[in-house]
């Protein structure tokens, strides 16, 4: 088990500051003729440190927000403030940067590269970060051991099941201490018994210190963070602490 | 995204689909081998012509009466100027040259040979002042060469190449035999080694005789041929100028006349021979070209493709943190590997090919170095060239498109 000095925050900023500060954002989507509003004004914060589940049925919004959040996507009007950088105004280059240094992402599909082992895999980002290779090896072997799977990282994401690749990709989007993880239906995927595996190891690293905001349909899930956001037709509709979340055990 | 990452994920991408990649890149292939085949059978004839076309060595030049004419033109000037070469020529020259160490004149003619009823047609008949032979060596098989004072009195001898022997002669010994030139009888003293052929005109269907023979027998009006070879350690240039000087004083040439003679070295023909196989290249290098380009195109094409069927691994790699010139690295790079293993298995083609004909024809076929170096230029600029599109396209898909595409 890592060591609260391997813990990814040490020396972040306290946890009561804001990592995420967003407002009255909007995102409009152009069809032809017609505007579509994805998002109508969303306010949102998020301090270090946090686990925030957002939830909504699918064309609420909720996919739209966390591509904002991740940086994959620019809004059309309103300001993100993300660790204290004004994120809404940077061009593509530094978004890419933002994306490589502050935000980890884990997606439903794992979105794991075929042909690359796990531990290539977990590296990617740190290939993008312009580490140099030694020191990538070994803190992807370090990210691989957090989730539990070093003894796999030669094996290819066609040798692993559903569970490991999702860990993989937890892995890969650990490896580079980024200030949030953005898991975005990580279990939607898997079945029962790995979806508690997977919740029980975002739990462990939410322990450790990560900010993890996790975007899902499924209230059981979301029952796993301790706040939940909830969106419909772009626009929060509740935000609320949850009183007792529900813990889920690693299982390993 | 350094250049060795990009070079492995170019050929893991390859090696993911051999067969695709090797059809992509045949059009390459094709070419690069072609263009390093042609070189290597260029550079075979060179050679095979430098050794074979020539029969005179370093150290001698020939004066004739149009040297090397290679157009048209300079050949209508020269027959109207240029003036026959007589033996007294050469004589001049061997008396005002002390840098040549020896003159002697050569005369043609196409004769007809009769021995009984056999009778062989077009035969080179060369009349030669015998003191040719420290110029031209005939290397002696059988008998003897001509000897000076044979030519000093007109005898009737001549001294024969293999064909002649084959022939006229066929199983008989010919040394002390008769056989006529043109009404002429003449008597054999000497037979040349075989010499072989060149492009398969044979180097031994000749005749000689002495050159005051010839000029009985056959007329004296001919231009003659002046050999001469320059004293050992003469630069060549120096021996050539003072035989110019003394044939230009001898047709009066004033200052600024161009020479009403030729000059040939083994250089002379050899440039010309190149000059000859500089067009073949030439016209090989642009049917090369465009199989070449057809070859880029296809590649493109395939990049195309290929940015297509990865779009999700674009979209991944922007998602961890990949720039634009990331990708737009990572493609160009693949389309340059790609190019340059099409490259390497051309030049190995090539390898294969140069070997065969250098194996079983008389070319001495090979290619310089700087082919193959050349033919990986040529593929890194193709790859280039015609990558930039694809990598530009993979570069500017936006992140969550990519990530969405199946």
């Amino acid at each position: 088990m890592p060591t609260a000095a391997d813990t990814p925050h040490a020396g972040r900023p306290r946890s009561d500051e804001l990592l995420i500060e967003i407002v009255d954002m909007w995102k409009t989507y152009v069809m032809g003729a017609t505007e579509v509003h994805a998002l109508r004004g969303v306010d949102l914060s998020v301090p270090q440190g946090e686990y925030v589940a957002i939830m909504g049925p699918s064309g609420s919004g909720k996919s739209t927000l966390m591509n904002l959040m991740g940086c994959l996507d620019s809004p059309t009007r309103g300001s993100y403030m993300l660790h204290g950088k004004l994120v809404s105004a940077l061009d593509e280059d530094e978004l890419a940067r933002i994306r490589n240094e502050e935000i980890g992402f884990v997606f439903q599909t794992f979105n794991l590269l075929a042909r690359a082992s796990a531990l290539k895999n977990v590296e990617l980002p740190l290939v993008y970060a312009g580490v140099p290779p030694d020191e990538r090896r070994a803190r992807a072997e370090e990210a691989l051991r957090q989730v539990d799977l070093l003894e796999r990282a030669s094996h290819r994401p066609n040798e692993l099941s559903g569970g490991q690749r999702q860990r993989v990709a937890i892995a890969r989007a650990l490896v580079t201490r980024p200030a949030i993880l953005l898991a975005d239906e990580p279990t939607g995927n898997l079945d029962s018994v790995t979806s508690r595996e997977i919740m029980g190891l975002l739990h462990t690293l939410h322990g450790l210190g990560n900010t993890i905001i996790l975007v899902t349909h499924e209230h059981d899930i979301a029952e796993h963070a301790h706040r939940i956001v909830s969106i419909r037709d772009g626009r929060i509709a509740s935000d609320a602490k949850v009183e007792h979340p529900t813990l889920a055990t690693a299982g390993t | 995204m350094n250049f060795v990452e990009g070079v492995r994920i170019a050929l893991g991408a390859i090696r993911a689909n051999v067969l695709r990649s090797f059809l992509t890149l045949l059009g390459i292939i094709i070419g690069i081998c072609a263009i390093i085949s042609v070189i290597a059978i260029i550079n075979g004839l060179n050679l095979y012509v430098a050794e074979n076309l020539s029969n005179f060595g370093p150290g001698v030049f020939v004066i004739n009466k149009f040297g090397i004419i290679s157009n048209e033109e300079d050949f209508l000037a020269a027959i109207r100027r240029n003036k026959d070469l007589k033996v007294e020529d050469a004589h001049a020259i061997a008396a005002a040259c002390d840098l040549a160490d020896a003159v002697a004149v050569e005369v043609h003619s196409t004769q007809n040979l009769k021995r009984g009823s056999e009778e062989v047609k077009d035969v080179d008949i060369g009349g030669i002042e015998p003191s040719i032979v420290d110029i031209e060596p005939y290397e002696v098989e059988e008998g003897r060469n001509i000897a000076e004072d044979e030519n000093a009195r007109a005898a009737t001898v001549c001294f024969i190449g293999q064909d002649i022997v084959t022939n006229l002669f066929g199983t008989v010994d010919p040394i002390g035999k008769r056989m006529r030139i043109r009404n002429q009888e003449f008597e054999v003293v000497g037979t040349a080694k075989k010499r072989g052929s060149v492009f398969g005109f044979s180097r031994d269907n000749f005749v000689k005789v002495p050159f005051n023979t010839f000029r009985k027998s056959f007329g004296s009006r001919r231009s003659v041929n002046i050999s001469v070879k320059a004293g050992d350690g003469v630069p060549l240039e120096e021996a050539m100028d003072q035989a110019r000087v003394v044939l230009r004083s001898r047709h009066h040439l004033g200052y600024g006349e161009t020479d009403d003679f030729g000059i040939t070295t083994s250089e002379g023909v050899n440039d010309l021979w190149k000059s000859l196989t500089a067009t073949i290249f030439l016209v090989a290098i642009f049917v090369v070209g465009i199989s070449l380009v057809v070859g880029g195109i296809v590649i493109m094409n395939i990049m195309l493709v290929s940015v297509v069927e990865r779009t999700r691994e674009i979209g991944v790699r922007k998602a961890v943190g990949a720039r634009n010139r990331d990708i737009r690295t990572q493609f160009l790079i693949e389309s340059v590997v790609l190019s340059c293993v099409g490259g390497a298995i051309g030049v190995s083609a090539a390898f294969v090919v140069t070997w065969l004909i250098k194996t079983y024809s008389p070319l001495p076929a090979s290619f310089p170095l700087w082919a193959p170096v050349l033919a990986f230029g040529i593929c890194a600029i193709i790859g280039v060239f015609f990558g930039v599109q694809p990598a530009r396209k993979a570069a500017r898909l936006n992140p969550i498109d990519a990530l969405r595409s199946e």
